[in-house]
């Protein structure tokens, strides 16, 4: 029995987003280094590519059933986990409290991590729910879940990661029959709200002039202060055009990064690395990589065997897919800049392994779409 | 699909979400194409101007010798503190105002003075905060490279004058070239904190002295810091300036002016056969290295407003700028329009002294009774009325004549700036006339003997000397012996040597005769008249002196002393002239002073052995 399911789970793995996967993690790494090649965040990225594979293995073999039934356990640990953040146990590093220290575990980032538990909590409570049009209190209950985590690393103050966690729950709402009538009337109300707010946000002071500022760089960079919030747009403009067609072609000593005019080149700006050494063609490549990625995500979902794993690997492509989007969009300068990591890419252990362990429950729920 | 729950269009959901996330990755490659691909070249150039730097390499400027090789002016070792403006535009300027302040002992106002000049430059340029640095400021730059990536010790040579205030007015000084100066057509092309000639040779010849700067082109890190060298373009150095001038003897005229009774006045040397200027010294005087080092310390600031206060006015070059009554040293011009208006002729030439002349109701005293004499005895014993009638048939008119002939109208053209033109009947007639209706005679009869309204500059009358005693021949008298040629580099262009560009000299219309009469009358004051203390035995000195009035008679301040001289009388190699500002009568006072110049050039031309003075004294 076991014999079997071994033959039939390795028939029936994913091979291609896994390779996918470990693939881009890899040109992360050659990227990190290109960042800064005298550092040692390519060596401690490869390292964390080899744990987080392990477990992406581990919980690919896993019956993503029963994680799911124990979703309640794994979020209220999340939630745990986010208050110690809080705690004297965070750590605080640029005036943020995002990383907590543990002993043996060592340093890491929970709300990374977290988004795990909350999407299992979210495809636990909607997926077992009727094919009938979405309720108000679902509605509501949903949000609560959501408003668990996002609140706690709002207090970090964090609002880069909080803002990810949104795209998680309005996957799985739209794909729990919310009427389409509110989902237009929410566009609506946002395409009017947001820029009334904003004047009036303007106008009565609340809205800070560095907060405006920071907006209004991205409409035009070089007018707004281009020694202040203007500098990192514009830096990172610099340094993706300057990649041309084909990059710079190993002429490292000279790049934006080392030179340090490019700011955290290894992490939120890792994206303007590529683009500076590997050109327009590196670029678009990975770009497709990424679009690949997430249809053979969404070819999953529509494959699952049941709603809560359809939910799982929607959610996970959405949040996969909005953060590729600011985190590009942010170094192309046609978003505000926000600390989002680019998945896969971005240096950085805690991100890297949460990455992995979601594509590992894509496999896992892929794996088992014969299995009653 | 395997879930069939056609009701919620869950395929078309799923459809949706996908669309969208295509959608966005579009929009990011659609933004890539224009950021990499349509305006690639240009953010290729931004990163490239914003990494690479070019760092400019000091040129030495040209050192300025006098004729005979001994140095006057060059430049020595200094260290200064300078700025990059890169690594300051993430910062607020405001805070290191009192943190440089502190550090390197400057002036809140200076450090803000020079943070304003360096928002005004392109960026990748540098200034200088803080020349001259002591020890004290190097260590504190180092000791604070992380705090303030911006600043960097140089190297660089400094302007000194050796003789310190002797010859201030002839070098002039160096110093950073004024916003104002930016702006001018003169100076196109330097930057702030550029150093140009101000004042003296230093002014005037500055395109040649001022070398040209070379640079380091270097790729920096974003906080400023050379990370590596491309290119090195070394500085052609300024060309050398050889002048006319004879330290010895310049040396030996200033003592004269310091051991004289005011301590105020000028001494001037020329070779009347060429206009090449051999003494030109001027007391009070400033000293240069003050305004070279000192202009951003508190000491030097003070020291240069007080030279600014300071009633005696040492910063004035009375030599070109002082203007003064010439008294019966303009009897010598006089005496030359004389002949050339035809006033008198070679053998007809005396005139009344009378003890003076009658004019309406006023009687015009002479110093003396001296009979009717000719020309030769009237120059010798200063007879004032015989140069009252002269000038009476002269006419005004003559006198403008003589006064044109002689360019006193207009300057001489002395290789120096600021020079100044002196006032004569020429310039005051309109006035006069204006006011009191026509030219009075007794302005006449004043004019002839150099008061009222003449006042003429020392070049002025130095210049009109020479020429009555290098027989009508006057040359621009000039500092300028040769610029020394710069060989053509990998970079710049060859810089030619050459001498001054105005070698022609005026004719002086007089007849040998009418020459020789004058200078007779002037080597006869020497020996037997007004002028004997120039009197040196075996060497004939040819000179007039005078006695100026100076304001108003009432004022009670003495007389401004004159001399003017050349030597040998009838084959002159050498003119000198004298002023010593209110000690009295000339020849007392304004003598001696020519005479030790004089001393000086006998000593170096014909050197003898000192041991037979010293056995004799002893």
């Amino acid at each position: 029995m076991v014999a079997i399911l071994e033959r039939r789970s390795l028939r029936d793995f994913d091979w291609l987003t896994s390779v996918l996967a470990i693939a881009i993690a890899c040109f992360g790494i050659w990227q990190i280094h290109n960042a800064v090649p005298t550092a040692s965040y390519w060596t401690k990225q490869i390292i964390g590519l080899g744990i987080a594979t392990f477990a992406f293995l581990v919980v690919a073999f896993t019956d993503y059933r029963r994680i799911i039934e124990a979703a309640p356990i794994f979020y209220g640990f999340g939630l745990l986990l986010l208050f110690l953040v809080l705690t004297p146990l965070g750590v605080e590093v640029n005036g943020q409290k995002a990383w907590l220290w543990l002993p043996v575990v060592g340093q890491f980032q929970p709300s990374e991590f977290a988004k795990i538990p909350t999407v299992l909590m979210l495809a636990k409570y909607f997926g077992d729910r009727k094919p009938v049009p979405l309720k108000f209190k679902e509605l509501l209950i949903g949000g609560a879940i959501l408003a668990g985590p996002v609140g706690l690393i709002m207090l970090e103050p964090d609002a880069g990661q909080a803002i990810t966690y949104f795209p998680l729950l309005a996957a799985v709402l739209f794909l729990s029959a919310i009427k389409v009538r509110y989902i237009v009337a929410t566009l609506l109300a946002a395409a009017i709200l947001i820029p009334t707010s904003y004047y009036v946000g303007v106008q009565s002071g609340v809205i800070k002039q560095y907060q405006r500022q920071r907006i209004e760089a991205i409409i035009n960079p070089e007018a707004v202060d281009p020694r202040g919030f203007g500098y990192h747009t514009i830096q990172s403009m610099i340094t993706v055009g300057k990649g041309g067609l084909a990059g710079i072609q190993g002429d490292t000593e000279t790049s934006q990064s080392v030179l340090k005019f490019l700011p955290e080149p290894q992490t939120d700006f890792i994206f303007a690395v590529t683009a500076e050494h590997t050109g327009f063609i590196g670029c678009v490549s990975l770009l497709l990589a990424y679009a690949l990625l997430l249809s053979r995500l969404i070819a999953g979902a529509r494959e699952a065997n049941d709603r809560a794993g359809m939910l799982v690997i929607m959610s996970i492509a959405a949040g996969l897919a909005f953060q590729i989007f600011m985190n590009i969009g942010m170094t192309l300068g046609i978003l505000p800049v926000i600390g989002v990591p680019l998945p896969l890419m971005s240096a950085g252990l805690s991100a890297m392994l949460a990455t992995f362990i979601a594509i590992g429950f894509v496999v896992s729920i892929k794996m088992r779409r014969f299995v009653n | 699909m395997k879930l069939r729950e056609q009701a919620q269009n869950l395929g078309i959901r799923i459809g949706t979400i996908q669309v969208v996330a295509f959608l966005l990755l579009a929009v990011l490659g659609v933004r890539l194409y224009y950021l990499q691909i349509v305006r690639g070249d240009y953010f290729q150039e931004r990163a490239e101007n914003q990494r690479i730097r070019l760092i400019p390499i000091p040129a030495p400027r040209g050192a300025i010798f006098d004729r005979n090789g001994n140095i006057l002016v060059d430049s020595r070792p200094t260290f200064n503190v300078v700025i990059s403006k890169e690594p300051l535009k993430t910062i607020d300027t405001a805070e290191r105002i009192p943190q440089y302040s502190r550090g390197l002992s400057l002036e809140p106002q200076v450090v803000t003075e020079r943070l304003n000049a360096i928002n005004k430059q392109t960026d990748f340029e540098t200034l200088i905060l803080k020349d001259n640095a002591s020890m004290q400021d190097i260590a504190w730059v180092e000791a604070h490279s992380l705090e303030y990536p911006e600043l960097r010790v140089e190297l660089q040579p400094q302007r000194f004058y050796p003789h310190g205030t002797y010859m201030a007015h002839i070098l002039g000084y160096v110093g950073e070239i004024s916003p104002k100066q930016l702006e001018s057509e003169r100076w196109t092309g330097l930057r702030p904190g550029d150093i140009i000639g101000k004042g003296g040779l230093e002014e005037y010849y500055d395109e040649f002295l001022r070398g040209r700067p070379g640079y380091r082109k270097v790729i920096v890190d974003s906080r400023g810091r050379i990370q590596s060298e491309i290119e090195v373009v070394p500085p052609q150095a300024g060309q050398d300036l050889i002048t006319t001038l004879d330290l010895d003897l310049q040396m030996a005229a200033e003592r004269q002016i310091e051991n004289s009774a005011s301590k105020r006045g000028t001494i001037l040397a020329m070779d009347p056969r060429n206009g090449e200027m051999l003494v030109m010294a001027s007391q009070p005087s400033f000293d240069p290295n003050v305004f070279v080092q000192g202009s951003k310390t508190r000491e030097g600031r003070k020291q240069i407003a007080e030279y600014w206060q300071d009633e005696e006015r040492p910063l004035y070059n009375r030599a070109i700028q002082g203007r003064y009554p010439p008294g019966s040293t303009w009897k010598i011009p006089m005496s030359v329009g004389g002949f050339q208006s035809g006033a008198m002729t070679d053998t007809s030439n005396a005139f009344a002294c009378g003890g003076g002349i009658l004019i309406g109701s006023k009687f015009t005293k002479c110093m003396g009774s001296h009979g009717a004499p000719t020309l030769i005895p009237a120059i010798a014993r200063s007879c004032n009325g015989y140069y009252y009638r002269l000038g009476l048939k002269m006419e005004i008119e003559g006198i403008i004549d003589m006064i044109e002939t002689f360019e006193y109208d207009r300057k001489t053209g002395i290789d120096l700036p600021n020079e100044k033109i002196g006032q004569t009947p020429k310039s005051w007639r309109p006035i006069v006339e204006k006011r009191e209706g026509r030219w009075p005679d007794i302005r006449t009869v004043y004019a002839s003997i150099g008061q009222d309204t003449v006042v003429v500059t020392p070049i002025s009358l130095i210049r009109t000397i020479s020429a009555v005693g290098n027989f009508g021949r006057m040359y621009v008298p000039h500092f300028l012996k040769e610029f020394r040629p710069i060989a053509a580099t990998e970079h710049f262009e060859e810089r030619p040597g050459f001498g001054f560009q105005k070698p022609e000299p005026k004719i002086i219309e007089m007849t040998a005769g009418q020459q020789k009469m004058i200078a007779q009358g002037m080597a006869d004051a020497v020996t037997g008249g007004t002028a004997r203390v120039v009197n040196i035995p075996g060497f004939d000195v040819a000179a007039k002196t005078g006695t100026a009035q100076d304001g108003d008679p009432k004022a009670g301040r003495k007389d401004h002393a004159w001399i003017v001289t050349f030597a040998p009388a009838f084959s002159p190699e050498i003119s000198v002239i004298g002023l010593i500002e209110n000690v009295g009568f000339g020849g007392t006072h304004a003598g001696p002073a020519v005479k030790g110049v004089y001393e000086a050039y006998l000593a170096k031309k014909n050197p003898q052995p000192a041991e037979p003075t010293e056995v004799a004294k002893r």
